[in-house]
């Protein structure tokens, strides 16, 4: 073989261009069995969730403005939306205290049986709601072994809540903090930093966008429980009745139009929840 | 030629990586694509493969336009800097896949990676899985794994990257044995000067986007089209206005040869069995070029020469380039200038 | 580097809410639906209603998990693989199912289809379909709770195997689907065992929106943890903690598969 490469460059005396040039849109780069996959999942996605949801929005908004406060200023379902909200807020603000705790439990100590904790944090994920107040009553029922008759009381509400929402902030909390290497504490404590300081300036900052995120989620779901109360709390109005409820009596009474501006303000805020959500996710973990 | 690759242009959102490339590469050679990191060489290894596509430009692979082929219609061998093992098959498994996805006789599949780990010398490893495997080994895997589909043309993007200093020098005179062997077209990127002088038959000079120079490593070495092809190949310095090695600069303690320059020794190191001497040449020298060039020239000389010249701090010097080195003219463009700082 | 008596605290807050939140009113519900033995559980089986529930449940969860398994995975790949407009927006959107009620997903599902008034439903009606109160309200009010499940644990494992296997297969000759079959499943295979472990679990026990989807009927759309409200409310709690007890092993057998492969393939 005996040709040489052949260099073909456009002689040009100043040379280079600039290697900046204005900024192009993030182009597609579906290939055509990629484009049909978007496709069919889109599709699917519509069929599933956005018509259903859509379908709402439309049937709240037949009755305008007057409606939604003649719905709200109800006060049976003004009383379900207090009890509902401050409820959540309770319950988040256990959670991050407790959920955190939990999830520094599981990361950094070490004992016998912690295993097991760390599969019974899932539980209340797995278990069936409509069970899970089952199995509620079953310590704070009317038989209660702890003479705690929680049931049909506010109390009962707060426990449900509690009990479906507990992996929420253990779960986005642990693996962050497994991430963070003892290394920075160990680094930080030879630097002479104090432990109240560590914990301050070194862990609780890495933290803080999961125990939100964590906290986010368990909110979301607080207010939106429905099964584990059930059995639980009685649905008595203006004591135990939440929001979830109140749309379901809305439903079965054949009120639909009440029901939907309900609904429709309750998918407002799973909405506002998802978009702080999605923020925080792209800083806790790693979605394309 | 085996593979043409013209005009072509590659953008990463505002960013140019790939600017108006066009380069032909002969048939059963073993070409490297040499350049500074971030210089496209990864970008245009993969614009040939298929794996990415270019903004504009064509490449023809074996006198066939592959500009609008896919990857997998293109017989590209691709070997990747991380291995890119299936991490879920055994050695022999993955040595497969390409002649499996080919359906291939059953027969003619198991010879045939025989044959090819034996070429590796993986023979005995056949049914481990990469991860029981060294580094040098995984990426003597891959290598297999990619000649078993017989490409006509061997792409592998820093094959040798992330082993230690002495596998890589071990793979890499392996990869030259292997080359003479097989004979298959083969073009590898490298950011080490060292591995494509030794190992290429004809290097390729990729920067900020750009070709520099091509031609065969003496070509290279001997006469760099630019300062930046000079200075990437190896160490250099300014003496009176050129750019030359600093090896290539005689030394004397008399003012003998015409042009020399006069100069005071600053600094003397010994490195091994070399000797970095620094001579300061600027001030009140008429050759000196301009105030803001360097007047500090370096020569490096063996431990003998500097210890016959008795060379210490303080020293008067007369330097002159030595007959036949090679030098270019530090007067090239500021832009220009700016690259091989920035780049390298 | 935290004190004992500190680190003694926290392990007893942990361990004693878990304890008296989770653990013991669980162990509780299982030892009341052993109050007499295996009676309990023996009659619950013998009960068509149960049975029958128990089976409707489990087809309803199957193809909800099917629906689920081949979207999730779909989506993932999308979302991990390639750039397209709006992508953003369909990754945001994807969770919105973790945040609205299952009361609010079965009122959007009946105002979408019900054959009287629904937004499309008359029109699915006229042509034979019927969604509301039969199996695929049922089913898509599943799918609708348990949508991003999959997809929350395959896209992390896409995210970590990188793509470079999958370039790998093509630059020998691997086209779309043989890169698919070949490569990227089995190097997430993991993640969509979690991923459909979980869907099921879900699945299995939900309550809310099938409840006003299926109208509930004896026999007919009754789910098991439907007939455990009813026979809970008809003070037959026997019957209600044995079918509980089973929804309880289903989940458990759900956690504790994920509990035990997940380490040793995390590794
Ligand atoms: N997918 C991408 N998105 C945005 N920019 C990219 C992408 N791929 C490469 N680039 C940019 O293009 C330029 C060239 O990249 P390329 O990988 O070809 O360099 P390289 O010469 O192979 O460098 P190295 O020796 O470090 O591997 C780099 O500046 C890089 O940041
Ligand atoms: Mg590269």
């Amino acid at each position: 073989m005996t040709s040489t490469p052949v260099l073909e460059r456009p002689a040009s005396p100043e040379g280079r261009r600039p290697r900046r040039v204005r900024r192009t849109t993030p182009r597609s780069t579906l290939t055509r069995g990629a484009g049909l996959g978007l496709g069919i999942a889109m599709l699917w996605f519509s069929i599933l969730v956005l018509l259903p949801l859509s379908a709402v929005v439309a049937a709240a908004a037949e009755g305008g403005w007057g409606r939604y406060l003649s719905v709200l200023q109800n006060d049976q379902t003004w009383a379900a939306v207090t009890l509902t909200v401050s409820q959540a807020v309770l319950v988040t603000l256990v959670n991050v205290v407790v959920g955190t705790v939990i999830a520094w439990v599981l990361v950094r100590d070490r004992f016998w049986g912690k295993r097991a904790l760390d599969v019974v944090i899932d539980v209340p994920f797995a278990l069936p709601t409509i069970v899970a107040g089952l199995v509620l009553l079953s310590l704070y029922g009317p038989n209660s072994p702890l003479g705690l008759h929680w049931a049909f009381t506010p109390n009962a509400v707060t426990l449900a809540l509690a009990f479906v929402t507990l992996p929420f902030i253990v779960r986005t909390v642990q693996p962050v903090l497994e991430e963070l290497e003892t290394d920075v504490e160990e680094a930080a404590a030879s630097l002479g930093a104090k432990r109240s300081t560590i914990f301050r300036r070194i862990i609780l900052p890495s933290l803080v966008p999961a125990i939100t995120a964590g906290a986010a989620l368990s909110f979301a779901r607080a207010i939106s429980e429905y099964g584990s109360l059930v059995l639980l709390s009685g649905n008595k109005p203006y004591e135990t009745e939440v929001v979830s409820v109140r749309v379901l009596t809305f439903i079965e009474n054949g009120n639909t139009a009440s029901a939907a501006a309900l609904a429709s303000v309750m998918l407002a805020i799973a909405l506002v929840v998802i978009v702080l959500l999605d923020v925080l996710q792209r800083r806790v973990s790693r979605r394309g | 030629m085996s593979i043409e690759v013209s005009g072509l242009t590659k953008k990463f959102g505002d960013f140019v990586a790939l600017d108006d490339v066009s380069v032909s590469l002969p048939t059963g050679q073993l070409t490297a694509l040499l350049g500074p990191s971030g210089g496209g060489k990864s970008t245009l290894l993969r614009i040939i493969a298929g794996l990415d596509t270019a903004d504009s430009g064509t490449v023809s692979i074996e006198g066939v336009d592959a500009t609008g082929l896919p990857a997998q219609k293109r017989n590209v061998g691709f070997v990747f800097q991380h291995y890119a093992v299936f991490k879920h098959m055994t050695v022999a498994k993955n040595v497969a896949f390409g002649l499996e996805i080919r359906k291939r006789p059953k027969a003619e599949i198991a010879h045939r990676v025989e044959e090819l780990l034996e070429l590796v010398h993986l023979s005995q490893f056949s049914h481990r899985l990469p991860s029981q495997l060294s580094g040098g080994q995984r990426q003597r895997m891959a290598l297999a794994r990619a000649l078993a589909v017989e490409p006509s043309v061997l792409l592998l993007d820093e094959p040798f990257g992330a082993l230690d200093a002495k596998v890589r020098k071990e793979l890499r005179d392996w990869l030259r044995r292997l080359h003479d062997e097989v004979h298959v077209t083969t073009v590898f990127v490298t950011h080490d000067q060292e591995e494509a002088l030794e190992v290429a038959d004809e290097i390729v000079v990729i920067n900020e986007g750009r070709v520099e120079q091509v031609g065969s490593p003496d070509q290279l070495y001997d006469e760099p089209a630019n300062d930046f092809v000079m200075g990437f190949l190896g160490e250099v310095t300014t003496l009176g206005g050129v750019v030359l090695r600093p090896h290539d600069i005689e030394v004397a303690l008399q003012p003998g040869l015409a042009g020399a320059v006069r100069g005071t020794v600053t600094r003397v190191l010994r490195v091994g069995f070399e000797v970095r001497v620094t001579v300061r040449t600027g001030d009140g020298d008429p050759t000196a070029v301009s105030a803001q060039a360097s007047p500090e020239t370096t020569v490096v000389l063996t431990r003998t020469h500097a210890r016959q010249l008795g060379l210490d701090a303080g020293t008067q010097v007369w330097l002159t380039p030595a007959s036949g080195a090679t030098t270019v003219s530090s007067m090239a463009p500021a832009g220009r200038r700016a690259a091989v700082t920035s780049g390298v | 580097m935290v004190s004992p008596p500190v680190k003694w605290g926290l392990r007893v807050l942990a361990v004693g809410y878990v304890f008296f939140l989770v653990a013991w009113p669980l162990a509780l519900l299982v030892r009341q639906t052993f109050g007499n033995g295996l009676g309990n559980l023996v009659d619950a089986l013998g009960d068509e209603q149960v049975t029958g529930a128990l089976q409707l449940t489990a087809m309803i969860a199957f193809w909800a998990v099917v629906i689920n398994l081949v979207f999730g995975v779909t989506i993932s790949i999308l979302l991990v693989r390639y750039e397209f407009p709006g992508k953003r927006v369909l990754s945001a959107l994807i969770d919105l199912p973790l945040s609205v009620s299952p009361v609010v997903v079965g009122l959007a599902l009946v105002l979408a289809y019900n054959g009287r008034n629904g937004l499309v439903g008359p029109e699915l009606e006229a042509r034979g379909v019927q969604v509301i109160f039969d199996s695929p309200g049922m089913i898509m009010a599943t799918c609708f709770v348990a949508l991003p499940l999959v997809i929350r644990e395959v896209v992390p494992v896409l995210v970590e195997v990188g793509d470079d296997q999958e370039q790998a297969a093509r630059s020998l000759g691997a086209n779309a689907p043989q890169t698919f079959w070949r490569i990227t499943l089995p190097s997430i295979k993991w993640g969509v065992v979690y991923g459909v472990v979980l869907s099921l679990a879900r699945s299995v026990g939900e309550f809310g929106a099938v409840k006003i989807v299926s109208g509930n009927i004896t026999g007919r759309t009754q789910t098991a943890t439907l007939v455990v409200e009813q026979k809970y409310q008809n003070f037959q709690q026997e019957t209600a903690y044995a079918t509980s007890f089973l929804l309880i092993l289903v989940s458990i057998a759900c956690l504790l598969v994920v509990a035990f492969l997940r380490p040793k393939h995390d590794s």
